[in-house]
């Protein structure tokens, strides 16, 4: 059973390098997921380890948040596409037009 | 035992195509992929309902988001592979060697106390017994954010009224011509 | 451990029997179902009235030439129609065909997956059943695919939504996510021959729940992933022979599962039609037996009704269809679901 405490921790890591290295957003978006979702996973384990269900609700939180922040930032790629027809963080130098 | 080395090693295979995957659109396969796979690993741990509501948020309906997104946006003319900075795999890769590190320290210094409970009672009422009577306000604001997130993706998305007046008039002049 | 392993081979091999050899006798229904309404007289000549003409289908479809575009994109061209049928059985390990049965010293629940949550289950897996059209449409690499697969997702979606108002709508109402409990409830009497069936608890629920079956498993009206008359085929458009008679089968699977849980919860599920109580107060295995035979009459008259309202209305337009899903019934079904909620806040005060 110990070995989900070092995936959830590798599924974060994984998650952190992702979003450093991606340079389109929508890939930033998915390694955020994936950084979620080890969060996730320690959460359901800390559970079972304590035996709290308060730990089973948090993940009921994190998937709401986790959909609004996916929603929003979906969303803003899809403005940002349509003004400068680019996902790539760097080309958006300029916060203002 | 198996069945954890098995669902932990699918878990890893796939979350690594996430991040290495060339194509934008196989990455976010391989993250419906691990995010089932995580699902499975919820239903062995016990977590029935968890499993569930994983498969039916996370699988169901986000990861499609991303999915129809890359397909509304033409996905091909952008690859992962622009130019890349030294310094930022160095920096990130000791970064990445120190939280790792931190967190095997930690979970090994810990292991005795993280042994593993058995949830006596996991079941849909207990839980949502809990939720109602402890943590009902948030409950109650998570709901106010999902409903400001629904308000705002209308709000960025939307066409202002006066694109959407002037794309109607080019499309009406064009069919006049 | 391995009388566990044979009872769940023997539920699962019962599971995809039922529906799987159901499924040329349906696509024959239909067939003359559409010439019955058509007035003329369908496929007849194969067999006593026709009923071998699937039959002949499938061996057409088995020894037709696969044809392998060279444009697609060839792995998740070759898994779409699997992760189709696959996600479509999925709910069906879910459904119960008849109750629990004392047998060999115990209770013997006929379902593959027992969980106290089972209706919970079979809805979490049917919304992955977008993800075999979308797989195709993007794997064609064909814009009419493409644009099928798009509509198919957003339709999906968004009557996703005013369907599960209506599941929770009867989940409140019942106050149980198994299965087995929701029938129960569902087996009594008014007047002595009305049934309690959830659809006289609840007919707007019920509404929603059926406009939400025929769009999500993509049948007329709201097939417009396939719309012939605008996008040729739709996410389909490139596949041919077997392959395509997998998304066909999944199609048509889709529809019986969720037939099967618009059954459970507004039909009274596996509970036996009115009349059959005296033979079945004779022996619990017969009881059973008729419990089998009601529920397929019911999904059977479902497949009628399927049939009946395909060859009747037109198809809508997408943003007809659009606004009926999101300005029509999620604000219905909202409503629905708070007077739902007040109610049975009332009734257990």
């Amino acid at each position: 059973m110990s070995i989900y405490y070092y995936l959830s921790a590798f599924l974060f890591c994984l998650g952190l390098l992702g979003s450093i290295f991606k340079k389109d957003l929508i890939s930033i978006l998915l390694c955020l997921e994936l950084m979620m979702s080890g969060v996730a996973v320690l959460f359901v384990l800390f559970s079972k380890s304590t035996g709290f269900l308060d730990s089973q609700l948090m993940v009921i939180f994190m998937m709401i948040i986790s959909a609004c922040e996916v929603a929003i930032g979906l969303s803003l790629i899809i403005a940002l596409y349509r003004k400068k027809q680019t996902i790539y963080t760097d080309d958006i130098k300029i916060i203002t037009e | 035992m198996a069945v954890d080395i098995m669902l932990t090693i699918l878990t890893v295979v796939f979350a690594l195509m996430v991040v290495f995957s060339k194509k934008t659109v196989v990455a976010a396969f391989s993250l419906l992929m691990t995010l089932l796979m995580i699902a499975m690993i919820y239903f062995q741990l016990g977590t029935v309902f968890i499993s569930a509501v994983q498969v039916l948020i996370n699988a169901g309906a986000i990861a499609i988001l991303f999915v129809f997104v890359m397909m509304l946006i033409n996905l091909e003319q952008f690859t992962n592979n622009r130019e890349k900075s030294k310094w930022k795999l160095i920096v990130s890769t000791v970064t990445i060697l120190v939280l790792l590190g931190v967190f095997a320290l930690v979970i090994n210094n810990n292991i005795e106390t993280l042994s593993v409970m058995n949830l006596a009672d996991n079941s849909m009422k207990t839980l949502f017994a809990k939720l109602f009577d402890v943590y009902y306000l948030p409950f109650e604001m998570a709901t106010v954010l999902l409903l400001a997130a629904i308000v705002a993706c209308i709000v960025i998305t939307s066409h202002e009224k006066h694109e959407v007046a002037e794309e109607l008039a080019a499309a009406k002049s064009e069919d006049k011509v | 451990m391995l009388e566990a392993a044979i009872e769940i081979l023997l539920k699962t091999v019962v599971i995809l029997a039922l529906p799987l050899g159901a499924l040329p006798l349906i696509i024959h229904v239909e067939r003359r179902g559409a010439a019955f309404m058509q007035k003329r007289l369908g496929p007849n000549r194969v067999g006593p009235f026709g009923l071998l003409q699937p039959l002949a289908d499938v061996a057409k479809f088995m020894f037709k030439e696969e044809v392998h575009p060279t444009h697609v994109r060839p792995f998740f061209y070759t898994a779409a129609p699997m992760v189709a049928l696959i996600v479509a059985l999925l709910p069906l390990a879910c459904i119960p065909v008849a109750g629990p049965i004392e047998a060999f010293g115990r209770t013997i629940y006929p379902e593959v997956f027992r969980s106290d949550m089972g209706i919970f289950f079979a809805f979490a897996v049917s919304a992955l059943g977008s993800y075999g059209i979308l797989l195709a449409g993007w794997a064609s690499n064909n814009k009419y695919s493409m644009l099928g697969a798009l509509r198919a997702c957003a339709q999906m979606v968004s009557y996703e939504l005013s369907l599960s108002t209506s599941v929770v709508a009867m989940i409140f109402l019942f106050g149980t996510n198994d299965i087995h409990v929701m029938v129960q409830a569902q087996s009594g009497y008014w007047l002595g021959f009305i049934p309690q069936w959830g659809v006289f608890y609840q007919p707007i629920a019920a509404m929603l729940f059926l406009v939400g079956i025929f769009a999500e498993s993509n049948r007329l009206p709201f097939d417009l992933a396939e719309g012939e008359s605008e996008i040729v085929a739709g996410y389909h458009l490139e596949y041919s022979s077997m392959k395509f008679a997998l998304f066909f089968m999944a199609e048509y699977i889709h529809m019986i599962a969720l037939s099967a849980l618009f059954i459970i919860l507004f039909f009274g599920g596996y509970g036996i039609l009115p009349g059959m109580e005296g033979l079945a107060s004779k022996s619990p295995y017969l009881l059973m037996l008729l419990q089998v035979v009601s529920l397929i009459i019911k999904i059977a008259c479902m497949i009628w009704f399927f049939v009946w309202v395909r060859w009747t209305l037109p198809r809508f337009r997408y943003d007809q269809l659009m606004n009926l899903g999101w300005e029509r019934l999620l604000p219905l079904g909202i409503a629905n679901l708070i007077v739902t909620v007040l109610f049975v806040y009332f009734r257990n005060q």
